[in-house]
């Protein structure tokens, strides 16, 4: 049977690395690369790198951002007094979504998680911690995932940052707003009844 | 509840297989190494993603093939399509075309109970075993139990990590230590609650099945006597000298005593066998009470090995499934035996990978 030529095989390789993509549709995406017009894929390249190159961590924060420090970072309308830390860079953007939120961020880049190695100090607390010496911050907010490892990580950041004065504050859990109770699974539903409040 | 409909792909020695199943009881007859318990294990697998023989996806999956499929249409609340496929690259479960994301989700779709030699194992092997048997019906009969086991044994094998560490980071061990004995300490409330209700079940089956006048009782022996937090605390300089957990539900055990003495040190063999197939049969019985509907009942192998006394303590059981429009699956290797059993059953062929109704 004749194989593919090797600069296919290689770019299958590559693209085969990336999230999301399994061997069937790194073959199909590399197999429509080499047969697209070479201007399309010179471009394709170009923002690759591009992207790359003019995206990095905020030095302050952890978000993914153009410039030093990031927009929200720098921001002067943004309350400086409420931190929000968030496990991904991409979980910034989730809380930006509804707009309510007006603090800062910190993005932890992980979370504790002894069965892939991960520890706390792989993560960013200790510039965490840092921020805490230098700004005059009065609340943060955990926003972990509430999985066993973001949890645990939780327990842990509390632990760490209430002896130094701070408030620490996590998001409840509860119902979805605006279903029906029958969307919620049962772990949800019990944490929601133990989390119930008064109707003022 | 009952299976309407099974289909076999690649599984074990069924290259394809296709059968349309009535309520009521069904006998699989044919000689050793055709393929009749695995058609018990593929309803098993539909109930409990497991297979009663502790086989892994590879084993059951047909010589030279890549991976397996089982699907089963399950009447019980309304019709559920199961689909399962397995491969070493791929598994997926969906529930009427939707793929299953949590499986506490799809726990309680369909319910069997086996019964087969493997059961001795109950009364004969390590504390897991019984342990395994209690977990399955605490998740067979509530919604959250599953999803809090396994979150147990997550922050246990994340706290048993930490502690193999050659430094110990004593903020995070506690961090995992407080997920421990939350979903732990629900663990335990589950099972102790659940040992006065299940017990008197087995003490009566025991009774029915049993040549003897003997008493079967379950005790709960939780690992925790009083305090979780204290006693994991207590136990600190030995789970650092072991470098694991060593005080909590994954020490529990479930003693089985025959008249207050052990059965497995005490028990005869005979008396052990019964042991096991009441255990079975009290499972079957107290998921009937929770749910209202029988479970289907698997039946391998074991009724040849019964004398006539112990094969009548377990008719009862048979036909009040039968008469509840669930469903019972029994093999047998000759057909002269259950002739107790009565006219009204649907009799299988199986031989070599093929099933056929037989002729009467």
């Amino acid at each position: 049977m004749a194989s593919l030529p090797e600069p296919v095989t290689q770019l299958i390789a590559a693209l085969s690395r990336l999230p999301g993509i399994g061997p069937r549709s790194a073959e199909r995406i590399a197999l429509h690369l080499v047969q697209t017009d070479a201007a399309a894929v010179k471009e394709l390249s170009r923002i690759l790198i591009a992207a790359r190159e003019r995206i990095a961590t905020c030095s302050i924060c952890g978000a993914l951002t153009e410039r030093q420090p990031c927009f929200i970072c720098e921001d002067p309308r943004r309350d400086g007094s409420v931190i929000c830390v968030v496990e991904r860079p991409v979980d910034v953007l989730i809380i930006e979504k509804p707009a309510t939120y007006r603090g800062k961020y910190h993005v932890l880049g992980g979370r504790i998680s002894p069965l892939n190695g991960i520890g706390p100090e792989d993560l960013r607390i200790s510039s965490l911690e840092d921020r805490l010496a230098k700004e005059a911050i009065q609340e943060i907010i955990l926003a972990l995932p509430s999985d066993v490892e973001g949890d645990a990580t939780s327990f842990y950041l509390a632990k760490v940052l209430k002896p130094k004065g701070t408030k620490v504050t996590r998001l409840a859990h509860g119902l979805p707003v605006g279903s029906g109770l029958e969307f919620a699974d049962e772990l949800t539903l019990s944490k929601a009844i133990e989390g119930r409040r008064p109707l003022e | 509840m009952h299976l309407a409909h099974l289909r076999l792909r690649d599984f074990r020695n069924y290259a394809r297989l296709d059968l349309d199943l009535s309520p009521g009881f069904h006998l699989l007859i044919g000689n050793n190494a055709q393929g009749k318990t695995n058609i018990l294990e593929a309803i098993y697998l539909l109930a409990t993603l497991r297979s009663f023989r502790g086989a892994g996806g590879a084993q059951m999956t047909r010589h030279g093939r890549a991976g397996y499929f089982v699907g089963g249409n399950v009447i019980g609340q309304g019709e559920h399509e199961v689909k399962m496929y397995w491969s070493s690259q791929a598994r997926r479960l969906t529930l009427d075309g939707r793929a299953v994301r949590k499986l506490a989700d799809y726990f309680g779709t369909f319910r069997a109970v086996v019964f087969c030699t493997e059961d001795l194992q109950l009364i004969k092997g390590a504390a897991s075993r019984r342990r395994r048997f209690l977990d399955l019906l605490l998740a067979q009969t509530h919604p959250t139990y599953l999803a809090l086991l396994q979150r147990y044994t997550r922050a246990l094998r994340s706290r048993n990590a930490l502690l193999k560490r050659r430094l110990l980071d004593a903020v995070a061990l506690e961090s995992f230590t407080h997920e421990l004995l939350a979903t732990g300490s629900q663990l335990i409330q589950h099972r102790r609650e659940l040992m006065p209700r299940f017990s008197p079940l087995a003490r009566l089956a025991y009774r029915r099945i049993a040549t003897d006048e003997e008493e079967l009782r379950l005790e709960y022996q939780p690992s925790v006597q009083n305090d979780f937090a204290v006693e994991l605390a207590q136990s600190r300089s030995r789970e650092l000298a072991l470098r694991s957990t060593v005080v909590g539900p994954h020490r529990d055990e479930i003693r089985l005593l025959l008249e207050a003495r052990s059965a497995a040190q005490f028990a005869s063999e005979g008396q052990k066998r019964s042991i096991a197939i009441a255990l079975k049969m009290a499972q079957a019985e107290y998921l009937t009470g929770i749910h209202g509907t029988a479970p289907v009942l698997l039946i391998d192998d074991i009724m040849g090995e019964l004398d006539a006394k112990r094969r009548g303590g377990l008719l009862p059981l048979l036909g009040r499934a039968h008469r509840a429009r669930s469903q019972v699956f029994m093999t047998v290797t000759r057909e002269d035996w259950p002739a107790e059993l009565g006219r009204d059953l649907t009799r299988w062929e199986v031989e070599a990978g093929i099933v056929k109704l037989a002729e009467s």
